[in-house]
């Protein structure tokens, strides 16, 4: 696990664009490589949302990552773990709560939720606290309040951790195990798709495409690709059955 | 039981070194991530970094953990300096495993600190000093 070489992703590299061979092993390297979405993924379950939406997201990180590796870096752990973590910190830059706040705290939140979407945007990185007090004219402590306030998002930590079986959370051992099965179960599941499905989650996961660009191309509304993104992972997530792998 | 204890002199950010001395077991890591999510915030971290922060330390936090002696404490120091937040957690182990031999963790610690070390000593009794000793920055461009 250390000097993880994978020779498919060499392999990968080395295939012409339009190579037919190049979806089935992009999808096996990535069924391979799914642990580490996991284990990734459930480093953010304290914020209460559902884990399996979590390997999800993390999920799609896996496939940037898988796409985008350069093997000329060699160590693909090394690109993969802050790629998945970038997507899943994205995904946490809007989400629900999970315990009650005051409202007028909560308000404050949309407000500095909001003015922190905007910053990043014109910053380039996430804005700091002392960024977003001179941008919203509040007070330092007020913006430190909102912020701890918007950690408790995480609500259910404490159950979360003291439900994963103590002291082996990445088990290593089966992970071969999980590796054969998934590798196996998900090259039909994708080639099972129907043909605009396959094509969209292709453009999207394997080619890092936008949804907007998707649908100039597919010829339908940003919209539907998102629709049809979401129910077509819940479909694939639904066969490879997830949820009962998840434990180790 | 837990140790709080703040240093007299006031460090960078009007933020001060800062021990904090738990029971070396995981349902007490949630509040050693906080605090350093709180320091962080004070120093004026980006939002990411903070993430980064929390998530490095609990990482950190639970591989000491893991390894800790039966009964032993979880020391962890937070160091502000000019620019960056060295943040320094040690157990007391049996076993005198480094960290890095958890290559995934590792990795993951790696890819948020800014630099990371180890460190095992041999600390009498016939247990060994794990020492995770990591510099957290203060700002994160995404890896797109």
């Amino acid at each position: 696990m250390t000097d993880d070489v994978d020779p498919r992703l060499a392999e990968l590299a080395s295939l012409a664009e339009g190579d037919p061979r190049r979806a089935a092993l992009r999808s096996e390297i990535v069924a391979a490589h799914l642990d580490l979405a996991r284990n990734l993924a459930r480093k953010f379950d304290r914020r209460g949302e559902a884990l399996e939406d979590l390997v999800q997201v993390a999920t799609i990180g896996l496939i940037k990552a898988v796409d985008r590796f350069d093997t000329e870096r060699g160590n693909f752990y090394a690109f993969a773990v802050p790629t998945i973590m970038g997507e899943l910190r994205r995904h946490f830059r809007d989400t629900a709560w999970a315990v009650r706040v005051p409202r007028q705290l909560k308000e404050l939140h949309v407000t500095v939720a909001a003015a922190s979407a905007e910053l990043s945007q014109t910053l380039g990185r996430a804005p700091k606290p002392s960024e977003l007090a001179d941008h919203l004219g509040l007070d330092r402590e007020q913006v430190y309040e909102v912020l701890v306030a918007g950690a408790s998002k995480q609500g259910a930590s404490l159950d979360a951790r003291l439900a994963e079986p103590a002291g082996d959370r990445f088990g290593y051992e089966d992970e071969q195990f999980d590796e054969v099965d998934n590798r196996r179960a998900l090259a039909p599941l994708l080639a099972a798709l129907p043909e605009r499905e396959r094509r969209i989650v292709v453009l999207r996961f394997f080619r890092g495409m936008s949804q907007s660009d998707i649908a100039r191309r597919v010829g339908v509304s940003q919209m539907q690709v998102s629709r049809l993104l979401a129910k077509t992972l819940r479909q694939l997530r639904a066969g490879l059955g997830e949820d009962s792998t998840m434990a180790g | 039981m837990s140790e709080v204890e703040t240093e007299t002199v006031t460090r960078a950010a009007r933020v001060r070194n800062v021990d904090i001395l738990v029971g070396a077991d995981a349902d007490q890591v949630p509040l050693v991530r906080s605090f350093a999510a709180d320091i962080a915030m004070r120093m004026d971290f980006d939002l990411d970094a903070i993430e980064d922060l929390r998530m490095a330390v609990d990482e950190a936090c639970s591989l000491l953990v893991r390894a800790a002696a039966v009964e032993s404490r979880l020391h962890c120091a937070f160091e502000p300096e000019a620019q960056t937040l060295r943040v320094r957690v040690a157990v007391d182990a049996v076993d005198d495993r480094p960290p890095s031999a958890d290559p995934l963790a590792w990795q993951i610690l790696t890819a948020l600190a800014e630099s990371l070390t180890e460190r095992v000593e041999p600390a009498g009794g016939g247990v060994h000093r794990v020492t995770v000793e990591l510099v957290a920055r203060p700002t994160v461009m995404d890896a797109r």
